[in-house]
């Protein structure tokens, strides 16, 4: 008998009316040289999620722009229930009590540490330490209720692809993208680099003249990097492990990766770790081919779980959007169990794309509602990366 | 193997041709070893093709004859250019197809309008 279609999830409700999957403490670092107290502090904590980076000093204001607003993005997403952000002493732009000040006007508890003013790192983790006591006894105490599938926004991303990709996996996650949307839900597809080949087939499911405009003014811009490199983009795309799996130029890789879009209309083009509008529908989010940039942009627009679809297997996992891998390719699925959760490859026995479809989806609704992942219970914690705009000074 | 659904019977189908403008079909059995014949629907006519390459899971070869400077389609669009001549049966790859995008090392290389059928 068929199992009837789970129309709702089990989030948690935040202040600002979004809806999360999870329930994290933040520890995040405003600067490079806080990671060290965020670290020692992810290690001291139960319950906390660590995001580190390299980035936060000497960088042209653009690239520290975009640096803020995907730090600051990231502490909003619905996943996160509060957040303590710590830096080391002062940048121009990018300091903790600006993104606390920012993260506080969603009415998620936010505090900012300052490790000069706190003493030095000791002291900065002694004062993580009582906050993280407090704030955990509070946000621990909010528990899951229902809600619509319209309030998902689905993350959508592939890597390590194959030409099993495009057909198998790929087309299942289009079609779990497709049934978020007819319940009024968003999905975000991003990796401009991997539309190359595809524009077209994207710009005509383009609600307006003006959206499909934007696509090709995205594509073209992203070659014109490739171009202006000097470089031949076979190089870095396709990669030696899509090379390996049959992929013989970027446009077929394209071909392949736009499959997880499904057919909804795409109703906006939005740039890095922006959020996306209020409309259901398909977004597309301007990001490189990068699988740890694209995947933190897009959870900095707010996506609460993404599915990440991979040929070769993956690792892959983002810290605070929930990430599940699946593959239709069965040898990478063996090799790589424990890191990988759906294998679809029976499409290549026959099961439609529509069963391969349901399974991508029930996995979405379970997780989203509490089932955790393979990488979450490993801690893997490798896919938080900020694009750049621009270089170190 | 695949399997397909045609006329409520099941065929099993050992490559997939997934555009009916397409000139090369992608193998889903584990190895494709040279000589041997592969079952593939081409316009929705069963068909045997027999490679002329090793061919690896999951790569592509050509069901039509590919002449050199032609386009390489799947999908219904263009992968890349044929650098040589390649005959039905022959493994498509790096090596006879060309990417036609992004290409910084050629000199003068504009950005295509993405080429089309």
């Amino acid at each position: 008998m068929k199992k009837q279609l789970r129309n709702t999830w089990m989030g948690y409700r935040r202040p600002d009316g979004q809806a999360g999957a999870r329930n994290s403490l933040l520890l995040l670092s405003g600067t490079l040289y806080a990671n060290s107290v965020i670290e020692r502090l992810g290690h001291m904590i139960a319950n906390t999620t660590v995001i580190t980076h390299p980035l936060g000093r000497c960088q042209v204001m653009p690239d520290l722009r975009l640096t803020r607003k995907t730090l600051v993005g990231t502490a909003l997403n619905p996943n996160c229930g509060g957040v303590i952000v710590i830096d080391h002493h002062r940048e121009t732009g990018c300091t903790a009590e600006e993104m606390a000040h920012d993260i506080a006007k969603s009415g998620k508890p936010v505090e900012a540490i300052n490790i000069r003013e706190s003493g030095g790192a000791i002291e900065a983790t002694a004062r993580g330490l009582r906050i993280a006591l407090d704030m955990l006894r509070k946000i621990s105490t909010q528990n899951r209720e229902e809600v619509p599938v319209s309030e998902l926004i689905y993350g959508l991303n592939c890597g390590t692809s194959d030409t099993t990709s495009g057909i198998s996996s790929n087309k299942a996650v289009g079609y779990c993208s497709d049934m978020i949307i007819d319940q009024g839900g968003r999905s975000i597809l991003a990796e401009t680099t991997e539309m190359l080949g595809g524009e077209q087939v994207l710009a005509a499911r383009a609600a307006t003249p003006q959206i499909a405009d934007r696509i090709w003014e995205i594509t073209k811009r992203m070659e014109q990097r490739a171009l202006a490199s000097g470089e031949d983009i076979r190089g870095s795309q396709p990669t030696g492990d899509n090379i390996l799996g049959g992929l013989s130029s970027i446009e077929e890789k394209s071909l392949g990766a736009i499959q997880k879009s499904g057919t909804k209309p795409i109703v906006g083009v939005v740039d890095y770790a922006e959020p996306i509008g209020r409309e259901p529908g398909l977004y597309i989010m301007d990001t490189p081919g990068h699988g740890g940039e694209s995947i933190t942009g897009i959870a900095a627009a707010g996506s609460q779980i993404l599915t990440f679809s991979t040929g070769g297997g993956h690792t892959i996992n983002h810290p605070l959007m929930v990430t599940i891998r699946l593959t239709g390719n069965k040898t990478s699925f063996e090799k790589m169990r424990d890191t990988v959760e759906l294998d679809v490859s029976d499409i290549f026995q026959g099961m439609s794309i529509e069963e391969a479809g349901m399974r991508v989806y029930n996995e979405v609704i379970e997780t989203a509602s509490g089932k955790l992942t393979k990488c979450e219970i490993l801690r893997e914690n490798n896919a938080f990366a900020i694009h750049r705009i621009g270089i170190s000074i | 193997m695949f399997e397909k659904q045609t006329k409520g019977v099941i065929v099993a189908i050992e490559a997939f041709v997934i555009d009916p403008n397409d000139n090369v079909a992608t193998l889903f059995i584990h190895q494709g070893a040279r000589g041997s014949s592969i079952k593939v629907q081409i316009d929705g006519k069963d068909a045997e093709i027999q490679l002329r390459d090793n061919v690896p899971f999951a790569h592509k070869f050509a069901i039509r004859p590919i002449r050199k400077g032609e386009q390489v389609i799947k999908y219904g669009y263009s992968i890349g250019t044929a650098t040589e001549d390649i005959e039905p049966g022959q493994h498509v790859h790096i090596h006879n197809t060309e990417s036609n995008r992004g290409r910084g090392d050629l000199a003068g290389s504009s950005p295509s309008s993405g080429a089309g059928k």
